[in-house]
């Protein structure tokens, strides 16, 4: 099969068995891959009520129809599944190499069903596939558990999912790792591996991808790759990578600092793109990208593979940290336990900022390193009172003391490193995420307009139907410029049979509606599609945009028009006209 | 001195686009493990090592091979004749870097320099790949590359891990 391995993994953990089925073919031209055939594969299998800690909560791991070829930035592999963090659908995925070893070995994706009753591991050698004892990496960190993995005889150079003890312990915020830097962050991907007794995934693939006509699939691919992917649009990626904006949102004023109160971080030049380049080891990849985004990073004995943007800002700015050497720790630490760095820097921001009011001692206070490193052993491991707090995230925390005033989250995922009050956009952006606050679905901060509420409802759209059929073809954000067009030219080259731009715009269309009547079902409707209170009430400070807020009416006009442009009922439910276009049937 | 293919491993991000490629031309599908070269990734240290063919002046697979399947072609490359090549594996054994190994139907296969023109050189973006006379740090670079010999016994996916990391310790202050 062209581009496709055309085989999917079933793995029944609950009766130790593991089946190799062909790849629905009738589900290929309608949802590509990667985001949009797992939403398939997921809400075929999944009963939208179900508890997403029960055995009977599926996971699809799915790879694209260009992850293991040549195609630049087309390495990535997803999972979707119901979050035990927001109880929405999610969908989280990652860069590095697995994906493309997992093509190698056979298969475009995994469907793991069941539980475990003890820890194992999920072994794939080609065709050899084996679920093992675990036992001997219970507890273990992500480092030691790959490098245990990849010490068995013939895995040397397999690429591994795990979690570590924060996802063994089923925190709310724990993310699977893979290749020692790189995660499935959000939303508890890791706490969900956790719930099956799945301590890792680990793939060695000798296989290879065909496609139709190699010589002239390879020419497409060079120029792209060279009229379109290595230019100024996106070449910020390998001359800084993401830290290049911390002096961007700094500017705009839209840079999260001290939980979500300043727009602006004085002190910013400790973490920005120069201080990371003073301290760069070496430039790092992930499979296929000639970019090379990653900065491998060292100060004193202290080393990691970044940190990235959101990292910086949210572990750095936002817990009033301008010290990049505590930042690379917190960074590493959160690699290694399992736990989502986003979540976490939001976590612990939302608890000094608890302590420094006095509604309740932390003891974690702004700019101070060593409790907030200290903290986050006892998170992963929930072995101190407010670790098992913590654990629970900002949204809950908050809760807890009567303090939701003070979070910055939508369906209770933190906010990542970009502040609403100063671009509208991103808080329709955040609201309107099926997983909760996400930067990935929908991107304004570059818009000319940021308070225009029509002009940015737009561009969340748009976005949105952009993005689902971009992440379906497991493509990174960092191609900027990647059109449908494009993707277009290259899956025909590839496939060897007429692809069309209009048809993969539709297909966005489908899968973020299908996205939609799963929430819908799970019970979520214009009630959570909101902003928290901070956002509309309390004023910024600091920097261009200090005293604004973003009104309730405004929100409210701006999720009304929402719903209308996207052909859905008040509440939000998409109406059978516009489900009738985009061929869809209620779940 | 001809024109060599070159290493500089503290360039290489890991990113493998040299492999894919190569095995596209080379095989038809993009199979990085049927690649004449092959990028051997140390992602928690960040580190990665290109392990390249350095198409020795006295080579051990040439001098090996007892049906002198192996020769040098008009661009200074060591290739294989796979008509002649009667799959013994004296050649994969003597490598001191894993760099010949057996197909599926038991012939040899390694880097041909493709014609003068490398195709990998050609996909890296880093500079961690070059095709070119050997001068200074880049001769030294090789040397050191080309001082890592491993034992006939050992495996070729082996021998290139134990030659990356090698070269990881003598090229990072942390490895």
């Amino acid at each position: 099969m062209n581009l496709y391995a055309g085989k999917i993994l079933k793995v029944d953990l609950t009766h130790g068995t593991v089946t190799a089925e062909p790849l629905p073919g009738k589900w290929i031209r309608r949802y590509w891959g990667c985001w949009g055939l797992a939403v398939r594969l997921y809400t075929d299998l999944a009963d939208p009520v179900v508890d997403p800690m029960a055995p009977e909560n599926p996971l699809v791991i799915m790879t694209g129809p260009f992850c293991g070829t040549a195609v630049p930035l087309a390495s990535r592999f997803c999972m979707v599944s119901k979050s035990p963090y927001t109880g929405t659908i999610f969908e989280t995925n990652c860069g590095g190499a697995f994906g493309p070893e997992l093509k190698y070995a056979g298969y475009d994706g995994l469907v793991i069903t069941g539980a475990s009753q003890r820890l194992v591991t999920l072994t794939i050698a080609d065709g050899d596939v084996r679920l093992e004892d675990a036992s001997d990496l219970a507890g273990k960190g992500i480092f030691e558990t790959e490098a245990a993995l990849k010490a068995r005889p013939g895995l040397a150079e397999a690429k591994v999912l795990a979690i570590g003890p924060a996802g063994e312990n089923r925190v709310g915020y724990a993310c699977i790792g893979s290749e020692a830097y790189r995660q499935m962050g959000r939303a508890g991907g890791g706490a969900l591996f956790g719930s099956k007794n799945l301590k890792a995934v680990v793939c060695r693939g000798t296989g290879g991808v065909a496609v139709a006509d190699m010589p002239a699939f390879l020419a497409k691919v060079d120029h792209y790759k060279k009229t379109d992917l290595l230019t100024e649009d996106n070449l910020w990626a390998k001359t800084d990578g993401t830290p290049i904006l911390v002096d961007v949102t700094n500017e705009m004023g839209i840079h999260p600092t001290r939980n979500f109160t300043h727009g602006v971080n004085e002190g910013k030049d400790a973490i920005n793109s120069d201080a990371i380049k003073r301290n760069k080891v070496a430039d790092r990849a992930c499979a296929s990208c000639p970019l090379g985004c990653g900065n491998y990073t060292r100060i004193k004995d202290a080393a990691v593979e970044g940190p990235e943007y959101e990292t910086l800002c949210l572990a750095g700015s936002n817990c009033g940290m301008n010290d990049l050497e505590a930042v690379i720790r917190f960074n590493r630490l959160c690699d290694d336990l399992g736990l989502d760095t986003i979540s976490a820097g939001n976590t612990i921001a939302l608890a000094m900022d608890l302590t420094e009011s006095g509604i309740h001692d932390y003891n974690l206070r702004f700019g101070e390193p060593d409790q907030y490193l200290q903290v986050l052993s006892e998170i992963a491991h929930l072995s101190t009172d407010r670790g098992r707090q913590l654990a629970r995230g900002a949204w809950e925390t908050a809760a807890a003391h009567g303090a939701l005033d003070r979070v910055a989250a939508s369906k209770k995922l933190e906010f990542p490193a970009y502040e609403p009050r100063g671009n509208y956009g991103m808080g329709v952006a955040y609201a309107t995420s099926e997983r909760g606050a996400c930067h990935l679905r929908a991107f304004t901060i570059f818009s000319e307009t940021p308070f225009d509420v029509e002009a940015m409802v737009r561009h969340v759209i748009a976005d949105q139907n952009k993005n689902a059929i971009k992440w379906s073809m497991c493509f990174c954000d960092f191609w900027g410029t990647v059109s449908p067009e494009i993707m277009a030219d290259l899956l025909t080259a590839g496939l060897g049979e007429p692809v069309t731009a209009e048809e993969l715009t539709a297909a966005g269309e489908r899968i973020w509606n299908l996205i939609r009547l799963f929430n819908v079902k799970a019970g979520f409707g214009s009630d959570q599609d909101t902003l928290p209170p901070k956002i509309f009430r309390e004023p910024l400070k600091g920097g261009p945009h200090a005293g604004r807020v973003f009104s309730q009416e405004d929100f409210a006009k701006a999720r009304a028009l929402y719903y209308e442009l996207r052909g859905w009922d008040e509440n939000g439910m998409p109406t059978d006209e516009k489900l009738a276009q985009l061929e869809l049937t209620r779940l | 001195m001809t024109a060599q293919l070159l290493a500089v491993p503290e360039r290489c991000t890991g990113c493998m686009r040299c492999a894919t490629v190569c095995s596209a031309l080379k095989e038809g599908m993009f199979r990085p493990s049927r690649a004449r070269l092959h990028v051997v990734n140390f992602p928690l240290e960040g580190f990665s090592a290109p392990g390249i063919c350095f198409h020795c002046p006295k080579a051990d697979c040439e001098k090996a091979c007892p049906e002198k399947a192996i020769s040098r072609d008009e661009h200074g490359a060591v290739v294989v004749d796979r008509s002649l090549c009667n799959g013994c594996g004296d050649c994969v054994a003597a490598c001191p870097y894993g760099m010949i190994v057996l197909d599926d139907e038991a012939k040899a296969f390694k880097c041909d320099l493709c014609g003068g023109d490398p195709a990998c050189v050609k996909e890296c973006e880093f500079g961690a790949l070059l095709y070119g006379k050997p001068e200074g740090d880049l001769l030294k670079a090789r040397g050191l590359q080309m001082k890592q010999r491993m034992p006939g016994e050992m495996a070729p996916e082996e021998k290139r891990r134990n030659l990356a990391v090698n070269l990881m310790k003598a090229l990072r202050s942390d490895g």
